[in-house]
């Protein structure tokens, strides 16, 4: 392969990356819906925002749907930051919806 | 703050941990490792006392990564301070010399040392009237009528006067003469004085205890400025080593740490610190080498028959070659004198 033609391919396969990371976002955001509607709900029933439960299940769940490069390991850290941010954004729905926020000003 | 876990610690024991922060309203960021998990904690960890934390089964480790105090930080407030008393300010380009006799002993005293110090380049005119000493049978200070007498002579020579305030009795006394208040560094952590001085709106002279730590010396401060009192100097003036040759060591790094944490004006005694006349010049110097916004200086008339530290007090025309010297410095580190 020429020196161009390299350079021109890496463009390429940059510009798939840019796609796959706009549908990534999408369904990230998607996702960060549902955790909002849920923290709405526990907010008003009073729930607690951390499960730990359900944070096993769905570190689990992606660990075993997980078909590779990526190993089930490297996804489970991938999504603990995900589910990170889901505690959060479900703490501030369920703050919003009568909750009441300790020490954090 | 970051919380490390214990390696092969439980699934339980982490949510256990989890749940307090979540509980608490704050946001963790869990990483697990192939042997340890490490939480990061995110919101106001100024109100958690780690102990709680480290307590937990499973945790190995809870470390702090910002500052427990507010209000005198650099996060707090980005630009420096600048003191204004008198004409004078503190903390700005100009580097501001604080000297006078260790304790105010008699009019010709410090009517003399003063003119001798303001013709040399001080601004502010020290002195103490209530002295903290040692033994209860030193000269314990002349009071009210010792400051009558520092007033009056700082304001002949056009000094600003900082003194030192032993008890919360003394301050609304001290008002009428002092235009900074010094609170010693036996005194640092007496948080009911350090508390009703920040009700007072006069600058603070805040020195560093001898055994206390940087964060312990700016939570002193902050125990002021919660008050609403701003206008906090802090003062290194040495620190208990090992050494014994010199009473104190002065911890001239605490200058550039202070500088980078805080947005007070930051000052250091050369006096005090050593015990030494021969000391306190090269000292001086360093002092303001490192970028200090003044220096607190002992200075004697006449040395030699003073009733309180006597060997540490310059002569004052050694205070005058002092000057000159500094003079030399100071455009050097981009201040002025």
């Amino acid at each position: 392969m020429e020196r161009a033609d390299a350079e021109r391919e890496i463009d390429r396969i940059r510009d798939a990356i840019d796609r796959v990371d706009e549908v990534i976002v999408r369904l990230l955001n998607q996702r960060a819906k549902y955790a909002i509607e849920i923290g709405e709900i526990k907010g008003v029933l009073g729930l607690p925002i951390y499960a730990p439960e359900r944070e096993k299940d769905v570190l689990h769940h992606v660990e075993k749907t997980c078909e590779g490069p990526l190993d089930g390991h490297s996804m489970r850290r991938l999504f603990e930051r995900i589910i990170d941010e889901s505690r959060r954004i479900e703490r501030e729905a369920a703050t919003d919806n009568g909750q009441r926020t300790t020490e954090n000003d | 703050m970051v919380i490390v876990m214990e390696k092969h610690t439980t699934e339980s024991n982490i949510e256990r941990v989890m749940s307090e922060l979540v509980a608490r309203g704050f946001d963790v960021h869990r990483s697990t490792g192939s042997e340890q998990t490490v939480l990061g904690v995110v919101g106001d960890v100024a109100k958690i006392d780690t102990r709680e934390f480290e307590l937990f089964d499973g945790v190995q480790e809870v470390v702090r990564i910002s500052e427990p105090y507010k209000l005198s930080s650099r996060t707090f407030r980005r630009e420096k301070t600048i003191v204004k008393v008198r004409g004078v300010e503190i903390g700005g380009p100009e580097v501001v010399i604080m000297a006078g006799p260790c304790t105010i002993e008699n009019e010709r005293q410090v009517f003399e040392t003063a003119r001798r110090v303001a013709r040399a380049g001080a601004r502010v005119l020290r002195g103490g009237a209530y002295k903290p000493r040692t033994s209860p049978y030193a000269f314990q200070g002349m009071g009210v009528e010792g400051l009558k007498l520092l007033r009056a002579a700082a304001d002949e020579s056009r000094m600003a006067t900082v003194s030192e305030v032993m008890e919360i009795s003394q301050i609304e006394g001290m008002l009428p003469y002092v235009d900074i208040l010094q609170v010693g560094a036996r005194n640092m952590q007496n948080f009911n004085l350090l508390t009703a001085l920040g009700q007072v709106r006069k600058p603070i002279l805040l020195k560093r205890g001898m055994s206390a730590t940087i964060q312990e010396w700016l939570l002193a401060a902050e125990y002021i400025m919660t008050g609403g009192n701003y206008d906090v100097i802090l003062c290194e003036r040495g620190i208990r080593t090992f050494e014994t040759y010199t009473r104190n060591t002065l911890d001239i790094s605490a200058i550039p740490v202070i500088e980078k944490l805080s947005h007070l004006p930051i000052i250091a005694d050369p006096s005090h610190a050593t015990g030494r006349r021969d000391k306190v010049m090269p000292l001086a110097r360093a002092i303001i080498a490192a970028g200090a916004d003044g220096v607190l200086i002992e200075v004697h008339h006449d040395p030699d028959k003073a009733l309180c530290d006597g060997p540490q007090s310059l002569y004052p025309d050694q205070f005058a070659r002092l000057m000159d010297e500094l003079r030399i410095i100071v455009p050097a580190v981009g201040r002025r004198l």
